[in-house]
């Protein structure tokens, strides 16, 4: 039967979740493979395996209950080795990095932080800081709503500025955090943010950055902002630097074909 | 507004911390070549849409009304943003927008559910039809296959 791995930590961890309920259904149970001073956190591999929610739920929680007891690299969802014997043989030939990475992670935990905009109120403070789109609107009303062509002036207008708002949101919203955090990095591209960001935050510093979160909710009312973790380090068990500033915001990608091809279409609705 | 209080808690893990940080959990983690991984079929629809908002036609003409009914007067006025004012006309659009973006991870979810469901290998998924439900996305969202 081939072996699933959830995570790997060091054999002296001291509370390592032999027994507990793992991915499958039913659950098969979690065990230890022990090799070259480190501990990879396993269970038997259920046939079919996908990313169902308990699925998910069992990665998550299996990693959970070790990162409450030491540091640990978590694998990410849905690793499978040949078997136990393979395992250990990826621990022995790679202890030193492991152990490195480790050591750099003790007491350390991810949050990851998510922000969007509130629909009306960035319409709101769009309006309030660019006079131009004030006074469109405002004419459009007095036009009685103004014809489809005043109308796409304003809509276009408004996107860009919303636009504007959303890259300079993300960047202040991770220049509020960057300093309050040991690292940060990009999250993986998805729907519908205009920030995704994972932080390294140090567990004994948690508050001071809960804090710096609330602040910015205070000093930006028309961000939605999520706060998730403390998580397992999934963005962090690789080494390397953090991700610079322009390569977070991931909501400014509209190319130039896309916009040529907006053109396109534009002229073909106002000819019609 | 929607305020979501941080999770305090190590350990546990609640069902509903997983939806905000599905993308972490399939797409950060170590990965070590000796293994394999398990096919995420489905899940890949999770890249769609990078922009929030997109440039096109529609969305400058849904933009458009949605200043054209906003209170002018309310806006330079008060502190730009505060959504207390924004009051009831609004109220749908603001919060249509940001149940969009989270009902969005749970279609998501709940879609590639919906899929191993229908391979017969799940029966317990009932869950995460609630949230799918309440949706109310405005974004286009493409539906597995």
């Amino acid at each position: 039967m081939s072996t699933y791995v959830y995570g790997i930590t060091a054999d002296s961890h001291p509370s390592l979740p032999e027994g507990m309920d793992g991915v499958g259904d039913p659950a098969c149970s979690v065990r230890v493979v022990k090799e070259g001073g480190l501990a990879a956190v396993v269970s038997d591999a259920p046939e079919g395996l996908r990313p169902k929610r308990k699925d998910l739920l069992a990665h998550q929680n299996v990693l959970a209950e070790v990162g409450a007891g030491g540091p640990v690299l978590p694998m990410r969802f849905g690793s499978v080795a040949t078997d136990d014997a393979t395992v250990a043989g990826v621990l022995a030939e790679r202890a030193d990095h492991y152990k490195e990475r480790l050591d750099a992670l003790a007491g350390r935990v991810e949050y990851n932080v998510k922000a969007s905009h509130e629909e009306e109120a960035v319409l709101h403070r769009v309006m309030s800081e660019n006079p131009e789109v004030r006074a469109l609107t405002e004419a459009n009303r007095q036009a009685g709503g103004g014809g489809y062509q005043q109308k796409l002036r304003l809509g276009e207008m408004v996107v860009a500025a919303v636009k504007a708002r959303e890259a300079e949101d993300a960047a202040e919203l991770q220049q509020a955090l960057e300093p309050v955090a040991d690292a940060v990095s990009a999250g993986p591209e998805s729907s519908g943010w205009l920030a995704n960001l994972s932080f390294l935050v140090a567990r004994e510093t948690a508050e001071v950055f809960l804090t710096a979160v609330e602040q910015v909710r205070k000093s930006h009312p028309h961000l939605d902002v999520r706060v998730n973790g403390p998580l397992p380090p999934y963005s962090f068990v690789d080494p390397g630097p953090s991700e610079p500033a322009d390569t977070t915001i991931g909501s400014d990608a509209t190319t130039d074909a896309e916009a040529e091809r907006i053109q396109e279409r534009m002229q073909e609705r106002i000819q019609e | 507004m929607t305020v979501v209080p941080a999770q305090q808690t190590g350990g546990g893990g609640g069902s509903s911390g997983l939806y905000d940080v599905l993308e972490l959990v399939l797409d950060r983690g170590l990965v070590i070549d000796a293994f394999v991984r398990v096919s995420l079929v489905g899940i890949e629809i999770l890249k769609i849409d990078v922009r929030v908002v997109v440039a096109s036609v529609d969305t400058y003409l849904r933009f458009a009304e949605a200043c054209n009914r906003l209170d002018l007067e309310a806006g330079p006025r008060k502190s730009p943003g505060l959504p207390d004012m924004v009051g009831e006309i609004t109220e749908s659009g603001a919060r249509g927008k940001s149940k969009g973006a989270l009902s969005g991870a749970a279609e998501t979810i709940s879609g590639a559910f919906k899929q191993a469901r229908e391979e017969g290998q799940g029966e317990r998924q009932a869950e995460s039809r609630p949230r799918a439900r309440k949706s109310t996305a405005t974004r286009k969202k493409e539906e597995p296959e």
